[in-house]
């Protein structure tokens, strides 16, 4: 029977817990269903003490060493284990239909298939839902997955190739084929959270190097942690629904300290004139909150969610 | 003449020069070159020169210049390679 091994890296224990919570409940039956055994493996980037394993049954959880610093040293440390599939899945990332996830296993009936990218953010498949033939990733240079820069020496011309890119490219290069799931049929079957790992590891390596406010006010000031605070405010709704426990709790325990509080985010988006931004983040809003009130429905929960938009974008 | 940057100051997408002594603050995305870190965090930063002597580092490009001391907690050297937690230039 094919293995499959599905390997996420996870820096907060809430987080991971929702994310498990929906993995072994919906797609690792569903790979199973499709013939395959499947095994889940969680790394733990930082915190590894914090994550209670009753929390993740049946999963092997994983922690920093030798050889594996962090989270894209992970990657690779997950291409050698036993399998013959590799399904890395982002942190924030759950399925809503976990059967058309394991639809494409047959794919690999072609033996020129290398990898299916389930989502995609740019041209490259990334590695966000990436469902890998571990065989022929293991044929490339190590590091496989890492991320690069390319043409430094040129700066008109460098190139930020981001995780799995360059693995891609080197694939495409060995006449490989990459397939990728249409934009469309993804947003209907995936939902997907940004920025969320980001702006708590920020509030926790530099945030106690600003006042609260100071940092809150990177929500009005860059995108990403904009959408990054208002999508862990959704989570921390559904987390508090799921497991009655506040989520990316601050210092003395309180919802969203580890992050941006819904109302601050919500004052902080009131400050934000550029109408281009407040088009952009409003469509990307949208798209959260269907996403999470989808996701509240697979757990049967009707869920109420946090003002955040400010009145004068309505 | 010294410029310091202390705790509690946030840049974004600015460049610092060789008379620039970071002791605390918070440079996002920034252009670091010649001047000494000696405490807070450099976030997405190209580092061209200067010495880093504390502080944290993540995410940037360490292009030149001298590693003294500090966390190294991702980013890429001047080869374009990533190097992971811990494995500073």
């Amino acid at each position: 029977m094919p293995r499959v091994i599905v390997a996420s890296p996870h820096r907060y224990p809430d987080l991971a817990r929702l994310w498990h919570r929906a993995v072994a409940r919906d797609l690792l039956p569903a790979l199973e269903r499709a013939g395959h055994s499947v095994e889940v493996v969680v790394f733990r980037d930082a915190h590894a003490d914090e994550f209670d394993p009753a929390h993740f049954p049946g999963a092997v959880l994983e922690a920093p060493g030798p050889g594996v610093r962090d989270f894209l040293e992970f990657y690779d440390a997950a291409l050698a284990l036993d399998a013959d599939f590799l399904f890395l899945l982002d942190a924030d990332l759950f399925f809503l239909d976990p059967d058309w996830a394991a639809s494409w296993l047959p794919s690999f009936d072609d033996p020129d298939v290398s990898a299916v990218s389930l989502l995609r953010r740019s041209d490259e498949p990334g590695v966000y839902a990436l469902l890998c033939r571990t065989a022929h990733y293991r044929e490339l240079p190590q590091p496989v997955f890492a991320p690069a820069y390319e043409d430094l020496e040129d700066e008109r011309n460098t190139v930020n190739r981001q995780p799995g890119d360059v693995a891609a490219r080197r694939l495409r290069e060995l006449g490989r084929k990459i397939l990728y799931a249409g934009p469309e049929e993804a947003e209907e079957r995936i939902a997907d959270f940004h920025g969320t790992t980001v702006i708590r590891a920020s509030r926790e390596v530099f945030g106690h190097l600003m006042d609260g406010r100071g940092f809150e006010q990177l929500v009005s000031r860059k995108r990403y942690f904009a959408m990054g605070a208002y999508d862990n405010a959704l989570l921390g709704s559904l987390h508090q629904a799921v497991f009655g426990e506040p989520f990316a709790p601050g210092p003395d325990g309180e919802p969203l300290g580890g992050s941006v509080p819904a109302e601050a985010v919500r004052r902080e988006l009131g400050l934000i004139e550029d109408a281009r931004m407040k088009e952009v983040l409003s469509a990307y809003f949208d798209r959260s909150d269907r996403a999470i009130l989808r996701l509240a429905a697979r757990e049967g929960i009707d869920l109420a969610l946090p003002p955040m938009r400010p009145e004068s974008w309505r | 003449m010294t410029r310091v940057l202390g705790p509690g100051e946030f840049y974004y997408k600015e460049a610092f020069g060789p008379e620039t002594v970071c002791r605390g603050a918070v440079l996002l995305e920034c252009e670091w070159d010649g001047g000494v870190v000696e405490a807070g965090a450099l976030m997405g930063v190209v580092f061209r020169s200067g010495e880093f002597r504390g502080g944290t580092f993540w995410g940037g490009v360490f292009l030149g210049g001298t590693w003294a001391g500090g966390v190294w907690e991702s980013g890429f050297d001047h080869t374009g390679r990533y190097r992971p937690r811990t494995d500073h230039p």
